[in-house]
């Protein structure tokens, strides 16, 4: 049970924390949706063409990271809005996949991932868990251990004094975003390898379960990660519910978005009640 | 986490323009590389939703139904406020709607209709106005939560049409069919094109005069322009947030009923389809003035039959609606030309 969760969680957790980067630096990023749906696809396509899940890991980060380059252009670049830019960015992560697909595999469904090969595993848990822990790590030495962090959060609350001592917040925005994609990508490609197979809306609502996990979070790393692990927790209870209660399997579909919408609504009055 | 969209996307006269060029390249592209017959599959998209009465019905049938939707995000963007669960709003509004107009079989004709419009706005009013008094109330961000209700509204239609509320006569994923004397008439037989059409065309006039000749949608124009601003002003904010959304639910809900009685005749599983991501897309395009609404409802009702005929007629099964309303999305809001110097 315990086990599980840890599991569940790592795919929120680095989505997560790519989102608090852009949210630290102003960008609410929609697109990590988007993100993870075509960094599952990545996952299997890269352990596929190798045989190795390292690839297979990397691939999806990549393709994490390519479509984010998209998003990056639209809404720095372009000045797009940055919520149209990123529901753009999940659409099309959910038009762009099916095409690879059958490219690929001549399917627009299930594709099952071929590698032989078992992930390490250490205390019954995976090696992605631990990289977790390791960026969780790295995630929270950049933002306050680093210059690069400091000017990423003058890029997110006080972006006219970044650009009065000659440093564009887009700059700090774009890598931000960059860096989004290959942890949202990554999050996928953990996904997709973990089931063995890549399914259609396989990300699930993971995106915005993180957008959610970032509020909840405090907008902390620490934070983030004890938010991701309370609706992985969740997760793995409404999976082992299935077992005694009869809910229809589409109503499951949208639970997770059910009692996301609860968490942030109680979190949002409980803050709100502190405040005034 | 106010950035006002209301603001942002006024002054941009040629997006809406270049979103669509840029969106009718990338198809061209797409169906010349993704298909064995390019010529064939070129010609479905563009000339087959133009070829006889029944496609042009059916594209100003769905131009209808956008346009009702598209009004519904205007008005919430217009106040600086993300209603992003459309999809959903007019799903579960159109699901209540055929629910309450089956309660009523034997009413005549213009009261049941009334019943299923009266059902359906007033349930996507309460969802898109419930997202509005979160935001009131707790500043929860109302992009998050109506997304959110959305699509945890969604699987639980999908259910109820499928399972407690379906047609055991029909072998089809709906409920019961609505009484006959309920529909809207057709207009352009054997066509789907129904009375929907000019009441829509008579709404995007209604939001036109609402926005922009009453002191209520000058206020909630000045209220998504800055809000803060509008509080000094002595605008009651927590009115608009939830009036606004509830209005743009409504016509969602509307808009729902109107898929059932024109289109439909019942609640289908799934027939909302992208609606209401397009419907934003429409409203974008029109850089939000109800009016030219109508224009970019039309175009996109084209796109989307053209997609729709080109995945019909050819080997091309792409998702191509998906990807076109992804390029609009991306060019829709930027800033292409004219980039002034500061």
């Amino acid at each position: 049970m315990v086990v599980n969760s840890l599991e569940l969680a790592v795919p929120l957790i680095l989505a997560a924390l790519g989102g608090l980067l852009t949210e630290r630096a102003g960008v609410l990023n929609i697109g990590l949706e988007g993100m993870i749906l075509i960094g599952a696809f990545g996952g299997i396509v890269g352990a596929n063409a190798t045989g190795s899940l390292a690839v297979g890991f990397i691939a999806g980060a990549a393709l994490g990271l390519a479509l984010s380059a998209i998003m990056s252009v639209a809404c720095i670049e372009l000045k797009a809005n940055i919520f149209i830019a990123g529901l753009a960015t999940n659409l099309l992560a959910a038009g762009i996949v099916p095409y690879l697909s059958e490219i690929l595999y001549g399917t627009k469904g299930v594709v099952k991932l071929r590698a032989a090969a078992g992930i390490p595993h250490l205390f019954q848990l995976g090696a992605p868990f631990y990289l977790t822990l390791v960026v969780t790590a790295g995630v929270w030495v950049l933002i306050y251990r680093t210059p690069f962090g400091l000017r990423l959060r003058a890029a997110g609350e006080a972006p006219e004094a970044l650009e009065a001592r000659g440093a564009p917040a887009g700059r700090y925005q774009r890598i931000a975003v960059l860096l989004s994609g290959v942890l949202a990508g990554a999050a996928g490609a953990e996904v997709s390898i973990r089931l063995g197979v890549y399914l259609p809306n396989i990300s699930a609502g993971r995106g915005w379960i993180a957008l959610v996990a970032i509020f909840l979070g405090y907008r902390h790393p620490v934070g983030v990660v004890l938010a991701a692990l309370f609706f992985a927790l969740f997760e793995g209870l409404a999976g082992s519910a299935q077992g005694f209660i009869s809910i229809p399997g589409t109503v499951l579909v949208g639970l997770p978005y059910l009692v996301t919408v609860v968490a942030m609504v109680i979190y949002s009055a409980v803050r709100r009640g502190r405040r005034v | 986490m106010h950035s006002g969209i209301g603001s942002a996307s006024r002054g941009r006269v040629w997006s809406g323009v270049i979103a669509i060029s840029v969106a009718l390249a990338v198809t061209v592209i797409l169906l010349t590389a993704g298909s064995s017959t390019p010529g064939a599959a070129l010609r479905a998209f563009f000339v087959t939703p133009l070829v006889n009465r029944y496609y042009v019905g059916n594209m100003l049938s769905s131009m209808g139904n956008l346009l009702v939707a598209g009004l519904g995000i205007v008005i919430a963007f217009r106040a600086g406020l993300y209603n992003l669960g459309g999809e959903g709003q007019i799903y579960v509004a159109a699901l209540f709607g055929t629910l309450a107009g089956l309660a009523v079989p034997q009413a005549p004709g213009p009261v049941g209709a009334i019943v299923v419009v009266l059902a359906a706005t007033a349930t996507g009013a309460l969802l898109a106005g419930l997202s509005g008094a979160l935001r009131h109330l707790f500043r929860t961000p109302e992009l998050i939560t109506s997304f959110l209700l959305s699509a945890a509204l969604i699987p639980i239609v999908d259910y109820l049409i499928t399972g407690p509320f379906n047609d055991p006569d029909r072998n089809l994923l709906a409920t019961r069919t609505l009484p006959e004397q309920f529909w809207l008439p057709r207009l352009l037989l054997p066509s789907e094109l129904s009375l929907a059409l000019p009441v829509a065309l008579g709404l995007a006039v209604v939001v036109f005069l609402v926005l922009f000749r009453t002191v209520a949608g000058y206020e909630l124009r000045l209220f998504g322009l800055n809000d803060e601003f509008a509080r000094y002003a002595g605008l009651h904010t927590g009115g608009h947030t939830i009036g606004a959304l509830a209005v743009s639910g409504g016509l969602h809900g509307l808009c729902g009923a109107l898929m059932v009685l024109g289109t439909y005749h019942a609640a289908i599983s799934g027939f909302t389809g992208g609606l209401g991501w397009n419907a934003i897309a429409v409203a974008l395009i029109a850089r939000l003035h109800p009016l030219a609404a109508i224009a970019s409802a039309l175009v996109f009702s084209y796109l989307e039959a053209g997609a729709k005929a080109a995945m019909l007629h050819t080997d091309f099964t792409f998702e191509l609606g998906t990807i076109i309303q992804a390029v609009i999305f991306f060019f829709v809001t930027a800033r292409l030309v004219f980039r002034r110097r500061r």
